[in-house]
């Protein structure tokens, strides 16, 4: 497996420790960059030469919220071929349908058990790294 | 010649009177005529005469009567007459004051008066002209004005007139109505989020909980011993229970608000589906009896009306052998379905309380008493109805009928 960078944006500790513990256990070892929030991704984003592969974002966040973090992301020439999956509790269907409008690579649901969360998040993994990425 | 030849004389006599008494007999015939025709014109008169007063009663029962104020007024503004209602409306008595109709035009829909006034005349009447007027007693009023002018014989215009309408209340109640409209609206839309908003925080916890407790049971694995697992297991249960209730409410609460598309749905397809995702247990088989419509509706509320009718079913069979089946019969203008079960059977006094909110008949740790009341939720919506029949130790069936056009 390829290992690849992800900047995971998510205001919950415990969902940022889900998803790190996850990928602690498997055998590559994948680079995670955290952001608490649409702004502080946004800063993190400025430095060309530290883009992620791919962008995990969550919906509901103090301050910026997913979705206006994700219409800033895919209104800029460069950061909008950065593939951006959303992880959410909701499968509320205006959500979904305004993400995927303004433009997503997929849509997650949390699941409530952490076994079903590992299999979804390994799953998720295991198949961006099996893509190739537009590098340089 | 002589004229005194008394033969002659006597014969010229004759013939003037015979002449004369045919010019009287013309005269008396003529007179009877003339007198006859008087008679008649005096009918004619009297008729003329009573029709007169009466168009003037009537007109005049007219003004006295009419609901709306009646306004009279010179070419200058100055008011010449006023019914009861435009006394009432205005508050001014005629008798007392002399009024100009431009004293009583609000300062700020003068100049629109004047604008309209120029209209009037030129014209000879507007409609729908509406203003703000000062009263005696009751302050500034909006009236509605329909008005026209009376013309002499040569078609100068001496007077106009004008009934008024008083539609302060009305443009009151409009304003309040748009008002109340409005905010239901928007309270719609906060219930909606509202309700995202509520399970969103929720759920989270929820998920935190559930992923802690497996990391305590992942890393000091070696020093719990089997309670300790099956506090754990109780735990992460009653979790689950937590989770079942805040997707339940969510989707009681969507169910009449958010709107799906509508489209042609198998329903055999979807009661398939349904066997395929829902848990059945070993000894509990379902089975479509015959063939189910398709119907226009939505997939997502069809398929939750099927689903929790069918799961509860299934759930509640301590039979050895389960059989839940789902049927339709064609009506004119409704399908009726029927969903029949050889479970256990509901007693008649919970038969209505089953669709509740939050009823459950028994303490079952998978039921949320969510299910069935979305069901409800669902027939409300459609316009249909839904009973049970039911036998206590034999069975139910649950029936429910769906308009053919669903909206």
């Amino acid at each position: 497996m390829k290992p690849l960078s992800f900047l995971l944006i998510e205001d919950d500790l415990i969902e940022t420790l889900k998803f790190k513990r996850v990928l602690a256990t498997m055998e590559t070892k994948h680079r995670i960059s955290e952001a608490n929030n649409g702004e502080e991704a946004l800063e993190k984003l400025k430095s060309p030469e530290a883009l992620p592969d791919v962008i995990l974002l969550d919906l509901n966040m103090p301050k910026m919220n997913g979705i206006e973090f994700l219409k800033i992301l895919k209104d800029d020439p460069v950061l909008k071929y950065i593939p951006a999956i959303i992880l959410s509790t909701s499968n509320h269907h205006d959500d979904i349908l305004e993400c995927y409008k303004i433009g997503i690579a997929g849509y997650i649901m949390k699941p409530l058990r952490y076994e079903d969360y590992t299999h979804k998040i390994k799953s998720l993994v295991s198949y961006w790294s099996s893509n190739e990425f537009i590098k340089g | 010649m002589s004229t005194t030849d008394p033969k002659l004389l006597r014969k010229a006599l004759l013939r003037e009177k015979s002449a004369r008494k045919q010019a009287e007999k013309i005269l008396e015939d003529k007179s009877r005529e003339l007198y006859s025709l008087t008679q008649e014109l005096q009918v004619v008169n009297e008729k003329l005469k009573a029709g007169l007063t009466e168009t003037t009663s009537e007109l005049k029962g007219l003004f006295e009567n009419l609901v709306d104020a009646y306004v009279l007024m010179d070419v200058s503004g100055n008011i010449i007459k006023m019914n009861d209602a435009a006394t009432e409306l205005f508050g001014y008595n005629l008798k007392e004051n002399k009024i100009n109709v431009t004293e009583l035009i609000h300062k700020d829909d003068f100049q629109y008066a004047m604008t309209s006034f120029q209209e009037l005349i030129r014209k000879g009447s507007f409609s729908d002209y509406q203003a703000r007027v000062y009263t005696k007693n009751k302050g500034v009023r909006t009236v509605h004005i329909n008005a026209s002018l009376i013309l002499d014989k040569k078609n100068n215009p001496i007077a106009a007139q004008g009934i008024v309408r008083d539609i302060t209340k009305k443009l009151e109640l409009e304003s309040d109505r748009k008002f109340l409209i409005k905010s239901l609206e928007k309270n719609n839309i906060e219930l909606k989020n509202f309700a995202h908003i509520v399970s969103h925080d929720l759920k989270s916890p929820l998920r935190s909980i559930n992923a802690l407790v497996n990391w305590l049971r992942e890393d000091y694995a070696s020093v719990y011993d089997e309670a300790a697992e099956q506090t754990f297991d109780m735990l992460i249960k009653k979790v689950d229970q937590m989770d079942r209730l805040i997707t339940g409410i969510l989707k009681y609460s969507s169910i009449d608000k958010a709107t799906y598309p509508k489209e042609h749905i198998d329903l055999n397809v979807v009661v398939n589906d349904i066997i395929d995702i829902i848990f059945i247990p070993n000894h509990v088989s379902v089975a479509i009896e015959g063939l189910l419509p398709v119907v226009k509706g939505d997939k997502f509320r069809l398929q939750q009306l099927f689903q929790n009718i069918m799961s509860n079913a299934v759930n509640y069979i301590e039979k050895e052998v389960g059989i839940v089946t789902v049927s339709v019969r064609e009506l004119p203008e409704f399908w009726e379905f029927a969903i029949t079960d050889n479970g256990k059977g509901i007693s008649k006094k919970y038969q209505k309380k089953i669709f509740e909110i939050f009823q459950t008949l028994e303490d079952n740790e998978r039921s949320t008493g969510i299910g069935l009341s979305i069901v409800k939720k669902v027939i409300d919506y459609y316009e249909g109805t839904i009973w049970i029949e039911s036998e206590i130790g034999i069975g139910s069936t649950f029936y429910f009928t769906l308009k053919k056009d669903l909206k």
